[in-house]
């Protein structure tokens, strides 16, 4: 039996509903019921990948709230031309979490990012579109081996130092480095093409 | 021109992630407001962050959305910085305090950026053309973005939008370009260790 509203797909458990529409549905009409699909889905990933990379369950949960809250205010910002909502919605926590987490001494951290991403992307015939993007980084990291899987992981989400890669994962600093390498070559090789 | 020097890939992952000091972070986002190809290089790591937060194991939350709406019924949408940005600085400074220009030697003035609950400090420094910053060498980082103008020094040209990334172990007397000068904003960890008279005379000052 699988949960309803979710369908088989390569053997894992994929939501039917489209996640960019849900926004989209919440930024036209205030939309309660597509707001709770969002939070239902995405919540508990913010909050498990934030206790992942070691943060408390308390302040994850914070963070999660939050972010979705934020997703509701802003939906009208969304933009799926320039990111799928799963990009948009980590760039929101990471921000939220900065602040929060940095919340004592007023850091003005994610205005910065806020005001880098008003940007669109200034060379449209080269950029890639957002949504190319996610859809091409999402296929190339299905094919990175499990070693580069972890090591991308704990270099882009928990933004360890690649000398701190190496210590947690008790590997040589050049292993990491040559992985991270290569898993970077895959993953731009991938968009390549399209730049 | 073009932009010849960039960040690392670490750099700008750690940027992308968030982990960066808030001081270094702000002279790579000045990089970043310049150069479209960093810009983009930081989008491939935010696009792959995506990819792991869809790919997150789900906990399970104890709030619900109807407890978050109810809290916060009609949000309103947040604000943008509080104050009237200055004509000619990067954006990404309007939500800090800068100082006034200050002269600190011959044709070199500075200017403080105030980044609260940073461990580096922040700076603008603008000198004349032709002159030759004072040999130094660093306990910790120096990242300096250029805003306008070059200096030269022994690892290359490094001119308006370029990110110059030294550690510990670079040594180097920067020479301002001969006809346009030079503008730049320095994060600095750690202490900058001039030689020389002039240095002597800038070691008070930098300690900010």
């Amino acid at each position: 039996m699988r949960p309803a509203g979710m369908v088989a797909r390569r053997g894992r458990l994929v939501p039917l509903f489209d996640h960019n529409a849900l926004i989209v549905a919440i930024a036209r009409s205030a939309d309660r019921e597509a707001f709770a699909k969002l939070f239902d889905h995405f919540a508990p990933r913010v909050k498990g990948l934030l206790m992942k990379a070691g943060t408390p369950a308390e302040l994850a949960e914070e963070v999660a709230q939050e972010t979705l809250l934020t997703v509701w205010r802003k939906a009208s910002l969304f933009d799926p031309s320039k990111a799928s909502a799963g990009t948009w919605i980590a760039t929101i926590a990471r921000n939220l979490r900065i602040d929060i987490a940095r919340r004592e001494t007023r850091s003005r951290l994610s205005q910065v990012y806020e005001i880098l991403d008003e940007d669109g992307p200034e060379q449209p015939d080269a950029a890639v579109s957002g949504a190319e993007r996610d859809v091409l980084v999402r296929a190339a990291m299905t094919q990175l081996s499990p070693d580069q899987y972890r090591v991308v992981e704990l270099a882009f989400i928990e933004g360890f130092s690649h000398q701190d890669v190496a210590k947690r994962l008790a590997i040589p600093l050049g292993t990491v480095k040559s992985r991270l390498r290569l898993a970077l070559s895959h993953l731009r090789g991938r968009l390549e093409d399209l730049r | 021109m073009s932009v010849a020097h960039r960040p690392t890939d670490e750099t700008l992952a750690a940027f992308a992630t968030g982990q960066l000091d808030e001081g270094l972070a702000l002279v790579v986002a000045t990089h970043l407001e310049r150069d479209a190809a960093s810009r983009e290089r930081v989008r491939d790591f935010q696009s792959a962050q995506g990819a792991l937060l869809d790919a997150a194991v789900p906990v399970a939350m104890v709030g619900g959305a109807g407890d978050v709406l109810a809290r916060d019924p009609d949000a309103a949408p947040v604000g943008k910085a509080d104050h009237v940005p200055e004509i000619g600085l990067p954006r990404v400074l309007q939500p800090y305090a800068l100082g006034p220009w200050r002269p600190i030697g011959i044709k070199i003035a500075m200017r403080r950026v105030d980044v609260p609950g940073a461990e580096a400090r922040v700076f603008m420094l603008r000198a004349g053309p032709g002159v030759a910053l004072p040999h130094h060498k660093h306990s910790g980082l120096e990242w300096t973005t250029i805003l306008s103008g070059a200096y030269e020094h022994q690892y290359g040209r490094f001119a308006a939008g370029d990110f110059d990334e030294a550690d510990a172990e670079h040594e180097h007397t920067p020479r301002v370009d001969a006809i346009e000068g030079c503008t730049c904003i320095a994060a600095v960890t750690g202490n900058i260790l001039f030689q020389g008279w002039l240095g002597r005379l800038l070691q008070p000052l930098v300690r900010l």
